[in-house]
């Protein structure tokens, strides 16, 4: 994996990110572009552990991301990559798709399997 | 409440949904049977461990989604402690089942959906009593033709009916000119092979309209 803040400020200038975070598995913040990293590193770890378990319950075989969807528009997207998190957090006027796309293409140059950048 | 994920089912993409009771379980799906009962019921606790988790850190949180390589699941919390969600494949149309889930939300919390549907179906106000020039064996083939409308555009179906309806009322709309309604309606469809699905759906009812 590429240096981790490089890694994160190649993610935060992709056009709609509004800023973004990296974090360990274990909880250890690597890089952040955004306020008030330690709440969103909570949901992260917390989410990747849900659904991990969503996903052996319901069979399915590897999650992509995961997204919560706010009124604001301000959405925040999950992105597990091998024993990391990325989270982004997408700028209101952004084009969901090319953000997506971008994401994963850099995601699938760093993750060891390269799932990501499969599609 | 069944009504529910059965409305969302008919949205391209979907395969169907589950409301979850974080007190009492699993409370309904539509889902295939490959998807057993006992872990549905984890997925919905996990989803609603999920979305309260999302809750904590954003409060004005809608929908919780979770991309899978093979399908996509999406929760919306109807009312505290009640969610519902939906597995879809990954090109499903996310913004059409979104607004599916706020109109559901918003029928939901108008008790739409705690009547039983007899009762709901007495109380409901007459559907077409702007079309003065239409009988009843008339008015009644308008709402067939909306109850079908469903299978083939999902919850929106309903609201799009009334306003091509009303369209082709301005318009001078009769028996006579059942056509000019279907065309309206063509146009609303978008789509080539679901008109021609609504066309069969409704041929019956048509054809004995027309048989007299």
């Amino acid at each position: 994996m590429a240096t981790a803040k490089e890694f994160v400020a190649r993610v935060n200038s992709i056009d709609g990110v509004s800023g973004c975070l990296l974090v360990r598995n274990d909880g250890v913040l690597l890089g952040q572009t955004i306020d008030d990293p330690e709440v969103y590193s909570t949901l992260m770890l917390i989410s990747a552990g849900l659904s991990r378990g969503i996903m052996e319950k319901a069979g399915f075989s590897y999650c992509r991301h995961l997204s919560f969807s706010r009124n604001c528009k301000r959405n925040f997207y999950v992105f597990p990559i091998d024993k990391y998190l990325l989270g982004v957090v997408q700028r209101t006027d952004a084009y969901l798709p090319d953000m997506l796309e971008a994401v994963y293409r850099l995601v699938g140059r760093v993750s060891s399997d390269n799932t990501a950048a499969a599609s | 409440m069944k009504q529910l994920i059965d409305e969302l089912k008919a949205i391209p993409g979907v395969v169907g949904g589950c409301i979850y009771s974080s007190r009492e379980g699993l409370k309904e799906t539509n889902l295939p049977g490959i998807f057993k009962a006992d872990r549905l019921d984890a997925v919905g606790k996990h989803l609603a461990k999920l979305y309260s988790a999302g809750r904590m850190s954003f409060n004005d949180l809608t929908d919780v989604s979770l991309h899978y390589d093979e399908s996509v699941v999406v929760a919306r919390e109807l009312q505290q402690g009640l969610l519902i969600f939906a597995i879809c494949d990954p090109a499903f149309n996310h913004n059409l089942l979104s607004m599916s889930f706020n109109l559901l939300q918003e029928e939901f919390r108008n008790g739409a959906y705690a009547r039983p549907a007899t009762v709901a179906a007495a109380v409901a106000p007459p559907v077409v009593t702007r079309v003065p020039v239409l009988n009843a064996r008339q008015l009644g083939l308008l709402e067939d033709m909306k109850v079908k409308l469903g299978r083939v555009l999902g919850p929106m179906a309903g609201f799009i009916f009334d306003e091509v309806s009303e369209i082709w009322e301005r318009q001078g709309g009769t028996s006579q000119r059942l056509g000019a309604l279907l065309e309206l309606l063509d146009k609303e469809i978008a789509d080539e092979d679901k008109s021609a699905s609504y066309r069969q759906l409704i041929a019956t009812e048509l054809h004995a309209f027309q048989e007299g």
